[in-house]
């Protein structure tokens, strides 16, 4: 087959950067995928499990395998907007001439893990804001332009946990997907007790630098999608606000406030990386099923009742999905399904 | 192009079975729906003619090309077309992203590589059948219309209703059999309507409605048919209708004049000493019948006379009187008499007299209990120390005792003056004032006063009293003795 060179280096790049994190991480196989396909969107990916699982070291592999600057920010409850962004302080010359010198905060860095970012108040969460859509932050009146690539990770702790505050529907609409870490399956567990247990822990290399990545995501957005599976897209988005006058029941009755058009954006550009990934071409259906899930379970806001009822988002998302697919207008002549 | 050329190639192929599986699936359909036409044309065999089974025959045919025709003409759009390869295929929208994007102007390189990784695809695919068959519900069902087409096709044709209403009338012979069958019912309902058992406020009322006033039925009406009821001859009247209900609701309301259909009246006395005195005197002269047998029925009469408080003991008496000396038929005379006795109170025991909880025959009974006993009301009776009107107590029936005589005026009618009294020890007299004042006490002070003094002795022994109160409580009571 004719494949594109870049398309093959795309690949190749992808597959070795897995190949490094999961020398460290045992199990977790889509959770890899699903960060390795949000950072080459260029979009901030959110981690949510239990203490344990291994959130931290992921991203923390991960920033190894890259040839980029990384720092970590444990958020607690007295962390403070400066303590992340930078501060301006005051500094004397040779000349001694006093003057205010930008002293660069831990978000000057190509991957920032934010960790345990739900531990701190939610006026310092919101300092990420801007660095996380602008690709930039503001301090004392002046931008200062992060590097690129930019790309945080964070990590929280299910919000029902004491001592968290849950992040503002503003802020987890910056993350382009929102990741749930499970517990790991038995044989899984013992793989993690061999390698965590061993005198010499495995050693991650270095597999692509940032230029690479950023050329990487030029080339995600060259990747065609047809129009029937952008309408696809856009559909499920819709369908998951409830005043769309063809929303599903489920919809209806359990969502608030549905998917911003930042989710759709999600959905596709996730979908352009992991068509890439997988040596292909052009975007299909299924991989805007797959991505369904990381792309709105953060975005769908619960009214009282789904809330009381405990609705789980994934599976009101799948729900969505269903009624989505089948209300398409070739789903509806047997011969075109 | 030689390249979308092979894509087109395979768009066409798939367009071609996507009609032909349309074709297949409205085929059916109109064949289900042909054959049901021409069942329903096979029924009308009779009117249409040996033409029908051919006819059903080309319904059939004509359903099933017609919806081939239609399914086959409907048009495939293209884009529909490469979502089923890609489907089919599973080339995961690769022939559809390829036919959208190969014609813009802002394709990309990877638009080239997407276009070459397609036809390469293409060219690489195994031909299958890319579209499923599906066969609609009216092509499960089809054998049934078409089996009824077979059945009704060689089975004799099925009559038809003309459309016209038998005719009705009555000849004259049925006619004149219904007018005698009606004077008959008439003939018979005339002593049923004299019979002194039947109350004629409603049942003869309701059976002179029934016979039909003038039991006249106009000849030649529609109505005919219902001349044995006669009804034919009434308008409907709901007014009426509701004013017998309301008739009959009155009724209900009066206790007394309601059949007890609890007792079993077969079984009364009266029926069992009828049936014996007719056993006993069934076609005899007087001298015929056995004195010993009409003495002991005229005993039985007078026993049960006086057991069940009738009033026909005297003759039953009399007739045993009569029999002792010689005469029977004065006895027998005196048992008619007894026995004419006996039916009217069992008339009146049938006819709700007697029924339990009817106004009659408490005021009856209580006028019997008064009777039976010592000729003494209530009122009449002189208590003694101990005993009297108090709840409870006394020869009351009721174990509350009798109710207290209301007085005759409002509270305001009455009032409560005092004046001290002077004597041995000083006290102080209550009257009643006004109306209420002037009338006669119910209870008599020294029947009660008795009872006072005794409840209040056994109040202090109880010690329900507190002992300072005990002297004083004596000394009150002491003081009411002296009056």
């Amino acid at each position: 087959m004719n494949r594109d060179a870049r398309v093959e280096a795309f690949v190749a790049a992808f597959e070795a950067l897995r190949a490094e994190v999961e020398k460290v991480i045992v199990g977790h196989h889509e959770v890899i995928t699903h960060v390795l396909i949000g950072m080459f969107a260029g979009g901030h990916v959110l981690l949510e499990g239990v203490p344990g699982l291994g959130k931290t070291l992921l991203i923390k592999t991960l920033s190894e395998g890259l040839e980029l600057s990384f720092s970590r920010i444990q958020f607690t409850p007295d962390l403070m907007p400066a303590d992340i962004i930078g501060t301006n302080i005051i500094v004397e010359d040779a000349d001694g001439r006093k003057h205010f010198q930008f002293q660069h905060g831990p978000i000057f860095a190509h991957i920032l893990l934010a960790d345990e970012i739900n531990r701190a108040t939610p006026k310092t969460q919101s300092a990420l804001l801007e660095g996380m859509q602008e690709g930039a932050v503001t301090v004392g009146g002046a931008s200062r332009p992060l590097p690129a690539p930019f790309f945080v990770l964070a990590t929280q702790n299910p919000i029902e946990m004491e001592g968290t505050y849950p992040l503002p529907e503003a802020q987890l609409d910056r993350f382009l997907f929102k990741l749930r870490v499970r517990y790991p399956a038995l044989d899984e567990l013992n793989a993690i007790i061999d390698r965590t247990t061993q005198s010499r822990p495995a050693t991650v290399s270095r597999v692509l630098s940032g230029p690479a990545v950023l050329s990487f995501r030029e080339l995600i957005r060259e990747v065609p999608i047809a129009s029937h599976v952008r309408d696809f897209a856009s559909a499920i988005v819709m369908a998951t606000h409830p005043q769309w006058e063809q929303a599903p029941e489920v919809a209806r009755r359990f969502v608030r406030y549905g998917a911003s058009p930042r989710a759709a954006q999600a959905l596709v550009l996730g979908a352009k990386v992991r068509a890439l990934a997988e040596g292909r071409y052009n975007v299909s259906i299924e991989d805007i099923k797959a991505l369904a899930a990381p792309a709105l379970r953060h975005r769908v806001i619960l009214n009282f009742e789904g809330e009381a009822e405990g609705v789980d988002t994934d599976t009101l998302v799948a729900r969505v999905l269903d009624n989505t697919e089948a209300a398409t207008a070739q789903a509806r002549e047997p011969f075109l399904r | 192009m030689n390249e979308s050329s092979r894509i087109e190639g395979l768009l066409r192929r798939i367009r071609r079975e996507i009609r032909r599986r349309r074709a297949e699936y409205y085929g059916l359909r109109g064949a289900f729906w042909g054959a049901v036409a021409g069942a329903v044309l096979l029924l009308a065999k009779h009117a249409v003619g040996s033409t029908a089974a051919w006819a059903a025959a080309a319904l059939v045919i004509l359903g099933a090309v017609a919806g081939i025709a239609y399914g086959a003409a409907r048009r495939v759009a293209r884009g529909d077309a490469a979502r089923v390869a890609d489907r089919a295929f599973g080339l995961d929208d690769r022939v559809a992203t390829t036919l959208e994007w190969a014609g813009r102007a802002d394709r990309t390189r990877l638009v080239d590589s997407l276009v070459a990784d397609t036809v390469a695809r293409v060219e690489a695919l195994e031909l299958k059948r890319a579209v499923g068959r599906v066969v609609p519900r009216e092509g499960r069902l089809l054998a049934v219309p078409v089996l009824a087409c077979l059945v009704l096709a060689i089975t004799p044709p099925i009559p038809m209703p003309s459309g016209r209403l038998p005719d009705f009338l009555p000849s004259g012979e049925e006619e004149r059999e219904e007018h005698a069958s009606s004077s008959m019912l008439e003939e018979t309902s005339r002593p049923t309507a004299k019979d002194p058992l039947k109350r004629p406020s409603f049942e003869e009322h309701d059976f002179a409605q029934r016979a039909g006033g003038s039991g006249a039925t106009t000849t030649g009406d529609l109505s005919a048919i219902f001349k044995d009821t006669s009804l034919a001859s009434q308008r409907p009247d709901f007014n009426s209708f509701m004013k017998k209900g309301d008739e009959r609701l009155r009724m209900l309301e009066q206790v007394d004049r309601l059949p007890d259909l609890q007792s079993d009246f077969t079984s009364s006395q009266y029926k069992m000493v009828y049936r014996k005195s007719k056993a006993l005197t069934g076609g005899l002269r007087p001298d015929q019948i056995s004195p010993q047998k009409l003495r002991e029925l005229l005993e039985e009469m007078e026993r049960l006379g006086r057991k069940g408080g009738g009033n026909w003991s005297g003759d039953a008496m009399e007739g045993m009187e009569a029999l002792e000396g010689g005469q029977p038929d004065r006895a027998l005379d005196a048992m008619q008499k007894a026995l004419d006795k006996m039916r009217a109170m069992d008339e009146a025991q049938r006819s709700g007299k007697g029924l339990r909880g009817g106004r009659e025959n408490e005021r009856s009974g209580r006028g019997r209990d008064r009777a039976r006993g010592d000729g003494m009301g209530p009122e009449d009776q002189d208590f003694g120390e101990g005993e009297g009107l108090m709840p409870g107590r006394g020869r009351s029936g009721s174990p509350k005792g009798e109710a207290t005589q209301r007085l005759r005026a409002n509270p305001y009618d009455v009032g409560v003056e005092g004046e001290s009294r002077r004597g041995r020890k000083d006290g102080y007299d209550t009257n009643l004032t006004g109306r209420g004042g002037s009338m006669a006490s119910r209870l008599q002070y020294l029947g009660v006063i008795g009872q006072y003094r005794k409840a209040m002795e056994d109040a202090i022994t109880r010690e329900q009293v507190p002992r300072d109160f005990h002297d004083q409580i004596r000394s009150y009571f002491q003081a009411l003795d002296e009056r």
